[in-house]
């Protein structure tokens, strides 16, 4: 078996002096999508922070691996630069930066810190002219300062369209449905289904069944109380709709 | 100026206030001389001076300028402006001035006289002032290049700019010299006829053990449209005082301010508007950036006078603190005395927003890159309303050279 994309071996995080994670254990192989559902405040949304490397989120015991390679031990940009990729929930806001500098600072950084050149401003708009298309996303909004004003879809579409520029080898994409009505939705799913590729894996966190209808994952895994506790093919997620995480709190205890 | 009501004790003159009192006799100044002596200069229980206690803070006065040697070229440039070159407070180097503008010298300072020490000191010191008359529009940007030259020098220079009515020019100050521990006095009185639209740029690039003061004031007609912009990078000990007055109905004028504040430096921006006659507007925009053990001060003032009614007046302060020491010192006052009027004032400070750094280092952006661009994006909104995109550029490079300046302490 080749070496996963993502692995989590006993993951704890605290967050001032709260232990939320309480030892995840997870694999994600290479070319998979898988889900992970729980309830609001289970632990999910740390989870996806603790992996991208937020300030703040200390790990108590535990590892995660990219790749193979430990990245604990790295700066978020570092993890980045790894190949790890968090599309937010609730994408920030930030005036006083255009979402094309924005862009272009990100994926030179990216290129800086793997030794690669980079890259220079047409062959840039190029590249961004063509996820643009992909996602229906008109170049005015790219002028604009990152994510202000946007709706919740174009906030959501521009998440995406920077996970298609930056071309990660692992994606977590946390409650990416919340905020989209159903159209956004499915523009959201194929943008995020076009880039679903054997050298690249993706972990989908949710609480709804709906999001998995548009992004169909390898594997369901139930999260309740800061750990996994059911794992199973995409059928559990229906099983999930059908009885509710009550069912499942048992398992947790 | 007059000795507080509540000190009546006799005032112990420190070497600073005596050198200043020995500098204002050489210059005939006796009256400014006797009254320095009586008050001493002023402490933090002089309202206006409260969060810069020049007693305390000032230093060791250095000799009276001598004529400058010659200078070098210039820390701040835009490309076509006309420039005129003042080292040591005298006039070094100009060209023949573009069309509708006129230079000439006058006797004295150009400031009004007030009960301020500074000014006080700048009538006292100063023999002769130079005059920029705006007769019509001005195309390229005029630029009075303050220098201090040499060895540790006081200098005290005074400019007067008049605006003909219905002209429009833009005025560019900038302060810098050679690195030694200088003492800039500078007055500026802006005079702005009936129509005149106006921007008013002063940038403070001086020594960093240099001390910096300067007095502007506006008298603003009719109609007007006045913009000013300081931007404060240089000095270990700033004071940048603006006194604008709205004599005329229709008149608007943007006031702003950036403070860009490192280890070991003082920077205060004090702003006083009064708007003395109905129908004026004014907005007040004034943003400070601290790092390390430093301290950034605005003190905001606007005078609604009783029959100024309809004046609408909004001033922000906004603060960026980047490390554990620093200070953002902020005082926004408002006094009201008409009924029908629009004002507000707000006062905000923090650090850099944590999701912020986090989404951008998310994306691959290193930490201290992360900053940089939240930083300026902080004082973007600063430099937006400059038109002329060579001065904007420079503008630029001035948060450029600051955010590039070597780390000192570990920032939060």
């Amino acid at each position: 078996m080749s070496t996963p994309m993502l692995e989590i071996r006993n993951l704890h995080v605290r967050v001032e002096d709260k232990t939320i994670l309480k030892g995840v254990d997870l694999v994600v192989p290479k070319g998979e999508v898988h889900a992970i559902m729980g309830r609001n405040g289970s632990g999910k949304s740390t989870l996806s922070y603790a992996i991208a490397g937020r300030d703040g989120y200390e790990i108590t015991d535990g590892d995660i691996l990219l790749d193979g390679q430990s990245i604990v031990e790295m700066e978020a940009d570092e993890r980045a630069s790894a190949g790890l990729f968090l599309a937010f929930q609730y994408p920030i806001e930030i005036p006083g930066v255009a979402t094309m500098t924005f862009l272009k600072a990100a994926m030179n950084a990216q290129r800086k810190s793997r030794g690669e050149e980079e890259m220079k401003t047409p062959e840039f708009m190029k590249a961004v002219r063509a996820a643009a298309g992909d996602l229906s996303i008109e170049t005015d909004m790219l002028k604009r300062a990152l994510n202000v004003g946007f709706s919740g879809g174009e906030k959501k579409r521009a998440e995406v369209l920077q996970m298609a520029l930056l071309a990660p080898k692992m994606c977590i994409l946390d409650e990416t449905d919340s905020g989209l009505d159903i159209d956004a939705l499915k523009v959201v799913s194929q943008g995020v289904n076009h880039l679903r590729a054997p050298k690249r894996s993706m972990l989908v966190i949710t609480h709804y069944q709906r999001l998995l209808n548009h992004i169909v994952p390898d594997r369901v895994h139930v999260f309740s109380d800061g750990r996994i506790v059911k794992s199973g093919g995409k059928e559990l997620a229906l099983e999930l709709e059908a009885e509710g995480y009550s069912a499942f709190d048992e398992a947790a205890a | 100026m007059t000795a507080p009501n509540t000190a009546k004790r006799t005032v112990h003159l420190g070497e600073a206030e005596n050198t200043l009192i020995s500098q204002l006799l050489s210059a005939g100044a006796r009256g400014a001389a006797d009254e320095l002596a009586a008050s001493g200069l002023p402490t933090r229980r002089i309202e206006a001076y409260h969060y810069t206690d020049l007693k305390a803070l000032l230093g060791e006065v250095p000799a009276i300028a001598e004529e400058a040697g010659q200078v070098g070229p210039p820390k701040f440039r835009v490309p076509g402006a006309y420039r005129i070159l003042v080292a040591n407070g005298r006039i070094q180097q100009s060209t023949t001035p573009p069309n509708g503008v006129v230079v000439s010298e006058a006797g004295g300072s150009s400031l009004t006289e007030r009960d301020d020490v500074l000014v006080m000191l700048n009538h006292g010191l100063v023999e002769k002032s130079l005059a920029i008359g705006l007769e019509n529009s001005v195309d390229p940007i005029v630029h009075i290049d303050h220098r201090i030259a040499g060895a540790p020098a006081h200098t005290a220079g005074a400019l007067r700019i008049e605006v003909a009515p219905g002209a429009t020019a833009t005025v560019l100050e900038t302060f810098s010299g050679s690195d030694a521990a200088h003492m800039g006095n500078q007055g500026t009185r802006v005079e702005l006829g009936d129509g005149a639209r106006f921007t008013h740029i002063v940038v403070d690039l001086s020594a960093l053990n240099s001390r910096h003061f300067h007095t502007i004031e506006y008298a603003v007609g009719a109609n007007v449209q006045l913009r000013n912009l300081l931007v404060n990078s240089g000095s270990a000990l700033s004071r940048t005082q603006m006194f604008g007055v709205f004599a005329g109905e229709g008149a608007h004028g943007d006031f702003s301010g950036l403070n860009l504040v490192d280890d070991g430096q003082h920077n205060d921006i004090t702003l006083d508007v009064n708007h003395a006659v109905p129908n004026t507007t004014s907005q007040e925009l004034f943003k400070s950036v601290v790092r390390n053990r430093a301290k950034a001060i605005f003190q905001g003032r606007i005078v609604v006078s009783p029959k100024a009614q309809k004046t609408d007046a909004k001033m922000m302060m906004q603060g960026l603190m980047l490390s554990e020491g620093a200070q953002i010192l902020s005082k926004p006052e408002l006094e009201i005395f008409a009924d029908d009027v629009q004002c507000g004032h707000g006062s905000t400070c923090g650090e850099l927003d944590a999701q912020s750094m986090f989404y951008m280092m998310s994306r691959g952006i290193a930490r201290e890159d992360a900053k940089a661009m939240l930083i300026r994006a902080f004082v973007q909104e600063l430099l937006d309303p400059i038109e002329d995109e060579e001065l904007s550029e420079a503008l630029s490079g001035v948060v450029e050279e600051w955010l590039s300046r070597p780390a000192k302490s570990p920032a939060i």
